[in-house]
């Protein structure tokens, strides 16, 4: 009998320094494993641990360092530095939107607020009768939600999880008279500090780093980190395993060339990185989409200034939703304020006395983050070559989309003026604020979409998918519905990039129980796989 | 016998001078004609840019300038964002982290930022004007054009996310900072390995 014993805390990764003591592996060496899977997030992880659970060898590798959560500051700061991919300075070509991505061990799970949502049932049987995706029907979906949900931890916010800013929100919404709720939550035992942003130090969201990647190991995974996959390797339509260079996280020095054979190979590396490395890889693109149908979820903060203090930053990062306008518009709304280092990123700081004030108006501040749907336009691609090419992504907001974006501006400035907000300030490139709803709609009118909506609002996307979309039809999609890239076979994705069209949910437990179920169908496929 | 009479002709008007203070005079001379010559074969830094292993010296300068003009922090009780905490120090240190990208894109904007103003009314370069004129040019920057409204707005996220992550200047926004070791946070450590 098998002996399982998961690590108490920690996991064991082998990082680009252990490398370069180990006079074995050298400048170049070579693991041969059943599967490799690339990404250690929402979708590797999962895939990593049902895979080594099954027998399988698994190694995955992750380009991000390894960042044990002992070692957490909740310094924001410190965690743009150390998890985040470009110092979270990530941008589209006219660098007005931002893409924070996580580059850790651990993924997106590691530093994301821990909101956990479904698609509506109408989304998912959308797939299912509209796209031919039949397993991802509303019914067929709800045991792997239901799965994932328990692997981790995922409940309804309790009373004591709802902190002032999300107060105010609900203040609002009951003036409004818009429905709201608390949001699902993968914590354990909350201790409500308010840093989920930073990294939790004290192992109570349940990310990666201390659910399915300890698991992994448990079972026998290993964990690479500091290792960036330049190509996937492939040989008469079938994968065969990939390369990787090694770095030195601290000075990008090149430690070591791995070259991995695997039977199968599982990019998980979320729908910004993904694409490019099918794309690097020259991977058959019959239908011309991978790295098509960007969507972003573009998302802004609104911030509102009330007469007395909220210290809104207290308690849960993220306490109720605005669920009103989810069916008809796809708009949500968080509440959350998260380290005072979060205002300079979403919002302008305007200088001198007038950003003093503003940051002094810090403890007076609620915020409620407003996410609204977008058509799926943007691409990304990797132009040049191999090793000295970049990538490019593009996406800027259509019209529709940038009338999306203006309103939910308002929706929220509306809940915090109803609420008894005294300032709301608008999410624009320009200083703009009003001081009372009356003057709202003037100042909005203001932000004209010009160019392309160039520089208007200052918007993010911490969630973009839709870049490898699933679908039976391989020339307009990239994954068949069980994962695999349609013309090579070994090839899987699982993550976000796979999610079939637009959603307005954050996109972690979508990705998650599609995670499941590629990891399962790769399971079923184990004798055409497998030696 | 004086040591005055021993002093050879070829020296004659350096008789004040002591063995110490020749030693000195020779070193000084000697920093003078090397630091000559490192300008003359290209080292340009300033003493106060050596500091700075990222940044050109022209950068250190739009930054500072930047930092002085949007957060005059020390007028409002706060931690000095020059002397005290090490704004212009963190930015050349995430500078070196950047991608060869992103780093380019620093480089381009700071270039316009300093040398904008030579194109209009002022004639100056953004680091030689006061600081006064520095945040009257950051606010004209930012009720400007969309270019350069984003090309500000991206300074100063700059600037100001590498002051404000200074805990030093937390207690001035009544920010509680860490928690969890302050309230003897248990930690949960990994979950367990679900069922079977």
């Amino acid at each position: 009998m098998q002996i399982v014993r998961v690590p108490q805390d920690g996991i064991p990764v082998t990082g680009a320094r252990d490398v370069a003591r180990d006079p074995a592996m050298g400048k170049n060496f070579t693991i041969k494993t059943d599967v490799v899977v690339v990404g250690s997030g929402a979708g590797g992880s999962i895939v990593a641990y049902q895979m080594a659970k099954a027998g399988r060898s698994v190694l995955v590798l992750e380009s991000g360092r390894y960042w044990p959560s002992s070692e957490f500051t909740e310094h924001l700061g410190d965690t743009l530095e150390k998890a985040y991919r470009d110092q979270a300075g990530q941008l589209n070509t006219t660098a007005d939107v931002l893409f924070p991505e996580a580059a850790v061990v651990g993924g997106g799970t590691v530093i994301g607020a821990c909101v956990m949502q479904k698609p509506t049932d109408s989304v998912l049987n959308g797939w299912a009768r509209d796209l031919g995706l039949k397993d991802l029907s509303a019914s067929k979906m709800a045991p792997r939600f239901g799965q994932v949900g328990d692997w981790l931890g995922v409940h309804i916010n309790e009373a004591h999880e709802i902190n002032a800013t999300a107060h105010k929100v609900i203040q609002g919404c009951e003036k409004m008279g818009f429905s709201w709720k608390p949001v699902a939550r993968n914590v354990k035992k909350c201790a409500l500090t308010g840093h989920c942003l930073a990294g939790c130090p004290s192992d109570r969201k349940m990310s990666a780093l201390v659910t399915h990647l300890p698991w992994a190991t448990a079972y026998g995974a290993r964990v690479f980190s500091d290792t960036e996959v330049s190509h996937v390797r492939m040989r008469g339509g079938r994968a065969t395993g990939l390369e990787a260079v090694i770095r030195d996280p601290e000075t990008g020095t090149v430690v070591s060339n791995l070259r991995v054979d695997a039977e199968v190979v599982v990019l998980a590396a979320g729908a910004i990185q993904t694409p490019l490395i099918l794309q690097r890889s020259q991977v058959p693109d019959r239908s011309g989409q991978i790295g098509a149908n960007l969507a972003v979820q573009p998302f802004v903060q609104v911030l509102a200034r009330f007469p007395d203090p909220v210290y809104g930053f207290r308690g849960a990062l993220v306490g109720v939703l605005v669920d009103e306008f989810v069916d008809s518009d796809g708009y949500n709304f968080w509440s959350g304020l998260a380290e005072p280092e979060q205002l300079m990123i979403q919002g302008e700081q305007k200088a001198g006395k007038e950003h003093i004030e503003f940051m002094k108006s810090y403890k007076n501040m609620a915020a409620l983050n407003a996410f609204s749907l977008d058509e799926g336009n943007g691409s990304v691609a990797w132009e040049g070559g191999l090793y000295d090419g970049r990538k490019v992504i593009k996406w800027n907001p259509s019209r529709r989309e940038f009338d999306n974006i203006t309103r939910t501006t308002a929706l929220a400035a509306r809940i915090f003026f109803s609420a008894g907000a005294d300032r709301v300030w608008l999410p624009t490139f320009e200083r703009l604020h009003a001081d009372s709803v009356f003057e709202l709609d003037q100042k909005l009118a203001n932000v004209d979409y010009g160019i392309k909506g160039l520089y208007t609002y200052r918007m993010n996307s911490f969630s973009p998918h839709g870049t490898c979309r699933m679908g039976v039809d391989a020339y307009q999609s990239v994954v068949s519905p069980h994962g695999e890239l349609h013309d090579v076979s070994g090839l899987y994705v699982a993550d976000a990039s796979m999610i079939p069209t637009p959603i307005s949910a954050p996109p972690q437990w979508t990705t998650q129980a599609l995670a499941h179920l590629v990891a399962e169908r790769i399971q079923e496929r184990a004798s055409s796989h497998f030696l | 016998m004086s040591d005055d009479l021993d002093t050879p002709a070829f020296l004659a008007g350096l008789e004040p001078l002591s063995r110490r203070s020749l030693l000195r005079t020779t070193a000084l001379a000697g920093l003078a004609l090397t630091t000559g010559c490192a300008r003359l074969f290209g080292r340009k830094e300033a003493p106060e840019a050596l500091a700075y292993t990222n940044l050109t010296e022209d950068e250190v300068r739009v930054v500072a300038k930047l930092t002085a003009a949007i957060l005059p922090t020390e007028q409002y009780g706060l931690p000095s964002s020059l002397n005290e905490v090490p704004t212009v120090k963190n930015v050349d240190k995430l500078a070196g982290r950047m991608s060869g990208q992103t780093r380019e894109l620093l480089s381009l904007g700071l270039w316009v930022i300093e040398y904008r103003p030579m194109a209009s009314f002022r004639f100056s370069r953004f680091s030689k004007l006061d600081n006064q004129e520095a945040y009257e040019y950051v606010v004209a920057l930012q009720e400007g054009n969309f270019v350069e409204r984003g090309l500000i707005s991206a300074a100063k996220t700059l600037i100001t996310v590498n002051y404000w992550r200074d805990s030093r200047t937390w207690e001035g926004l009544d920010y509680w900072g860490p928690v969890t070791e302050k309230w003897g946070v248990r930690r949960l450590g990994n979950a367990p390995l679900p069922p079977v």
